[in-house]
């Protein structure tokens, strides 16, 4: 499975630091339906392809023009592995704070919040470099993409 | 949740900052190999027959799809291998072999490990090398021929 055209690597950290304030914001407001939207938006850049994730399609009309063009290109596999990883823990905080389990809910969102911090803040990917230590306690993960 | 989510916050957001200054600081630092192993009985196979007769020494670079420092690695270490006749430099794929990884005690990939003919492990740098630096670490080695 292809996992899609090298992207401009500014865009995924456009969208690590929009990923960085929602998830602020959840953890701020307990409002769970907007981690619920946020879990969705991992969804599609994992699963359906970075080229509909909203937030690249945020920086591409709208953040990519006003800067000026890179040549440096991106792959995309580990992008939408990291998106997975993100989709699950969104997927885990979700419904920790829909079924009233507070502590998944905040441990998961802040999971997710460190890990999309230190890639709007530090250029640093957890999801890609630690996939091998993700694949030795979750071995199934090994079989995707 | 108020209060309690903003600390929460306020906490992550600490923990990140803390683990991207450390990462930063280990970012290709040359980590030599104090007690030598011993040469090459532990090696995964799938090294051990990619090593190259003395004097050469072989950089073996642990990577996964899923990682996109791996690919400057892998660009920076094959220049410095074509212009240096005493290195050869290996990128190992270690997606579908995460044992290989175990073995070797890596953790996060990129990690190159230089081995000398025999199998010793001279080194190994995590994340992006800087090949000046890895130039000269390595130089007395050569002069081992």
């Amino acid at each position: 499975m292809s996992a899609g055209p090298p992207v401009d690597p500014r865009g995924p950290r456009f969208a690590a630091a929009i990923t960085t304030v929602v998830l602020a914001i959840v953890l701020i407001t307990s409002w769970w339906p907007l981690l619920a939207v946020q879990t969705v938006i991992f969804a599609v850049g994992a699963f359906i392809g970075l080229r509909y994730a909203p937030y690249s399609l945020l920086y591409r009309s709208l953040v990519a023009p006003r800067l000026s063009p890179t040549s440096e290109r991106e792959d995309a596999a580990p992008l939408r592995f990291a998106q997975l990883v993100g989709f699950v823990f969104g997927l885990a905080g979700t419904v920790g704070y829909a079924a009233d389990l507070m502590l998944l809910g905040v441990i998961a969102t802040a999971f997710a919040l460190f890990a999309a911090f230190l890639n709007a803040a530090f250029d640093f990917c957890l999801g890609c470099e630690v996939y091998l230590l993700l694949q030795r306690f979750a071995p199934a993960t090994g079989n995707q993409a | 949740m108020g209060w309690t989510g903003l600390w929460i916050v306020l906490g992550t957001l600490l923990a990140g900052t803390l683990a991207g200054a450390l990462l930063r600081w280990r970012e290709g630092r040359i980590r030599p190999t104090r007690d030598e192993p011993a040469p090459t009985a532990e090696l995964p196979t799938q090294v051990t027959e990619v090593l190259v007769a003395a004097p050469a020494v072989t950089l073996v670079q642990i990577s996964t799809t899923f990682c996109s420092p791996c690919r400057h690695a892998h660009a920076r270490l094959a220049a410095l291998a074509e212009s240096t006749p005493e290195l050869h430099h290996v990128d190992l794929d270690v997606t579908h072999q995460p044992e290989v990884a175990h073995q070797l005690g890596v953790r996060r990939t990129p990690t190159t490990i230089a081995f000398d003919a025999n199998g010793a492990e001279l080194l190994r740098v995590s994340g992006v090398p800087v090949n000046d630096e890895l130039l000269s670490a390595l130089q007395p080695h050569f002069a081992n021929r």
